[in-house]
């Protein structure tokens, strides 16, 4: 369970100068490209506006700086309603769970030393889904449920996510036993899941609805928490590369470099528990973005963990952003749910994984 | 090391299979076991014949040809719209038995609302569960002469009550509004009310006739219909609505109203939020019912937005009354569409 991450972080230690550039360049060129992606993807959506409209409403704030539109009539107040306090607050909320489930997963990807880890890995999803299933079933805060259910979802993950950090504090912590105390965690919880929502036909059939994950519950309220929450706990997830590459070479290296193993590790899975119940939280379960999100930046970049946080965010981000506007392009009047997009297309990427290790070991190691 | 005995190694003697007999023995009594429960079943129930002289043939609304006995005093009926026209044609003493969910799946309250329940007499000792498995024992211990069904009974479960039990099982799931009245008809022949059944088509008759002489005058003094929103469910994404092809749309017709999702590639889709704001329906009609509240929609995007909400224009209706194809949609139902898009307008 604990093999060598793609391009060992040795390698990714010592890049030359000119390989260096280019690496900088593929991020930059991403950071464009989601820029104007997040610019340019409130245009998409399920009711046709002239592009140049939804551009001025976006650079006027909806409104705010100036008027986009012809004050007072209907359809310019529509269209700065649609733009500004739906499809601008779901661009957003695409870029922030995006960039969430991103670094959440470079970053178990390194503590696990196993490029296959992803957000979702140690059960902490299906936490988030057993405290949504609550409201469901009991119908707990039904005037409120823009703010209970996200609520509930978070805390099912952090809750989780707690069970497994004791874990890892006890004295048995090695990455094996953690992951293993995941799988298992994952398994008792799906099984009373599974019992609460046997009696509830109903709320199983909301459940079913809300693991497809989507950025529906987007709001200016819901974008500012969860940017608050994902920018506080990225910046510090993001400042751990150093201990993460040094943690690729082995536990008693990065230990005799300085690293307090035990310490880092267990504040990293807080933080990215965190990171994936906000995520969670408020778009459901969204799988694979965690997963590929590293390993695009590995590929485009480099494999050294002061690049592949930071770019998996970025990553991460782009592809959720592609899902939303890929769904809303293909299907506007019944949009898909977005979590199939990410799984259509994260499916494929996972065997072609499997694949090129398979391959890579034949050919005599990665 | 090898742990394995080398060439000179002694082999174990062969272990002689002691257990063949015991086996056995346990396979001869778990067929004789299994043969026991076939004949004491077959004894506690003997399949009526086929038909009896006097049976009626009918033709139910999937096209199936069945031989039915003549005014049946015993009738599992499985489905809340063929209850009504039970109701209605005075038939209730005839019902034994209604589909129901399994207890823990809400019972009876799964499929009938609270006010069906008490205006028919429903008890949950009727309970035939057809959710989520088919209860056959139940059904057959109401020992009925004929089964009622709509197609929320699957066809494999036709299959069975109809071959195995021999209980005549008529479909009646109209795919119109006409084929409401075809059903009551039909009801009236097998339980010998052909009069009762006709009274009852003929108020249809008269709902649905001063429907379209509304209809008439709206277009004649040149006032426009008002768009509707139908939504019996909401997320935070949009709308559960009502597509084309369905009762909902039709009733919204009848009602001289234009549904908003009448253009929808769908029958029951979920409109995005922003296409109901840009159609901006003159009414939202909420479904109640079922643990849904007027709350419950609430939440729903653009909700505050939309003139209805702003102008006053939402009403709760009974979800019954737009998803079940029996008297009381066009009886009840149209008329309290009616008067609420045209409050003008007296019937």
């Amino acid at each position: 369970m604990t093999e060598g991450v793609p391009g060992s972080a040795a390698g990714a230690l010592s890049v030359p100068g000119t390989r260096s550039r280019r690496r900088a360049l593929w991020g930059l060129l991403l950071g464009v490209a989601l820029a104007f992606a997040i610019l340019f993807s409130p245009i998409i959506g399920s009711v046709a506006f002239d592009p140049w409209l939804v551009l001025r409403i976006v650079f006027s704030g909806g409104g705010a700086l100036f008027a986009p539109c012809t004050a007072g009539t209907v359809s310019c107040h529509i269209a700065k309603v649609i733009v500004w306090q739906e499809r601008v607050p779901e661009v957003l909320l695409a870029v922030i769970a995006g960039a969430a489930l991103g670094i959440s997963g470079g970053t178990l990807q390194g503590i696990f030393r196993n490029p296959l880890a992803d957000p979702y890995l140690l059960g902490i999803s299906t936490g988030g889904t057993l405290g949504a299933s609550l409201v469901f079933v009991y119908g707990i805060g039904e005037t409120d449920a823009n703010l209970v259910l996200p609520l509930f979802a978070f805390l099912g993950c952090t809750a989780t996510g707690g069970v497994i950090l004791l874990a890892a504090r006890g004295r048995y912590g090695s990455v094996e036993t953690l992951l293993l105390t995941g799988v298992a965690l994952n398994a008792l919880l799906s099984s009373i899941l599974t019992i609460v929502l046997l009696y509830n036909p109903i709320a199983s059939l909301q459940v079913d609805f809300w693991l497809l994950g989507g950025l529906g519950s987007a709001t200016w309220q819901v974008d500012g928490v969860a940017f608050g929450v994902i920018l506080a706990v990225g910046a510090i997830l993001a400042i751990h590369g150093r201990e993460l590459n040094l943690m690729q070479l082995g536990n008693d290296v990065a230990q005799s470099a300085g690293v307090d193993v035990r310490r880092v590790r267990e504040r990293l899975l807080l933080l990215t528990a965190l990171a994936t119940g906000t995520a969670v939280a408020f778009t459901g379960i969204i799988g694979f973005v965690g997963l590929a999100a590293p390993h695009v930046v590995r590929r485009l970049s480099s494999s050294n963990y002061r690049t592949v946080l930071p770019g998996a965010a970025i990553a991460g981000a782009a592809l959720l952003l592609c899902a939303r506007d890929v769904a809303l392009w293909w299907l506007p009047l019944t949009p898909l749910p977005i979590g199939i997009f990410t799984s259509a297309g994260g499916a494929p990427f996972f065997l072609y994984l499997l694949y090129r290790r398979r391959r890579a070991t034949t050919m005599g190691g990665l | 090391m090898s742990l394995n005995g080398g060439p000179g190694t002694p082999t174990r003697p062969q272990a002689k299979p002691a257990r063949t007999i015991p086996v056995a023995l346990f396979v001869i009594a778990l067929i004789v076991v299994a043969g026991a429960a076939v004949a004491v079943t077959s004894v506690l129930y003997t399949p009526k014949p086929a038909s009896t002289p006097g049976d009626l043939t009918v033709t139910d609304d999937l096209g199936r040809t069945v031989q039915v006995p003549r005014d049946p005093a015993r009738v599992v009926v499985l489905g809340p719209s063929i209850v009504d026209s039970m109701y209605r044609l005075g038939l209730r003493s005839h019902i034994v038995g209604v589909d129901c969910y399994a207890a823990a799946f809400g019972g009876l309250t799964a499929d009938y609302s609270s006010d069906q329940i008490a205006l028919w007499n429903l008890s949950q000792s009727m309970c035939v569960q057809t959710e989520p498995t088919f209860d056959f024992e139940a059904m057959i211990n109401e020992t009925p002469a004929l089964v009622l069904a709509t197609t929320i009974v699957s066809v494999s479960a036709v299959e069975m009550i109809s071959s195995t039990y021999n209980i005549p099982v008529v479909m009646l799931q109209p795919a119109t509004l006409g084929g409401i009245e075809v059903d009551v008809s039909l009801l009236g022949t097998i339980f010998g009310l052909d009069s009762n059944a006709t009274a009852i088509n003929q108020q249809l008759q008269v709902e649905l006739g001063e429907a379209t002489t509304v209809a008439t005058n709206l277009t004649n003094s040149g006032a426009t219909f008002p768009t509707v929103l139908v939504t019996y469910s909401t997320d935070s994404n949009g709308y559960w609505t009502f597509g084309p092809g369905t009762f909902g749309e039709s009733l919204i017709e009848l009602a001289d109203a234009t549904n908003i999702a009448s253009n929808s590639t769908l029958p029951y889709p979920e409109l995005p939020g922003e296409v109901v704001l840009v159609d901006n329906p003159t009414f939202v009609i909420y479904g109640l019912g079922f643990g849904l509240n007027l709350a419950s929609y609430q939440s729903a995007p653009f909700w505050s937005e939309l003139n209805a909400t702003q102008n006053g224009h939402l009403y709760g209706m009974d979800s019954n009354y737009l998803t079940e194809p029996d008297p009381t949609m066009i009886l009840e139902g149209l008329p309290e569409l009616i008067a609420l898009f045209h409050p003008g307008v007296t019937l």
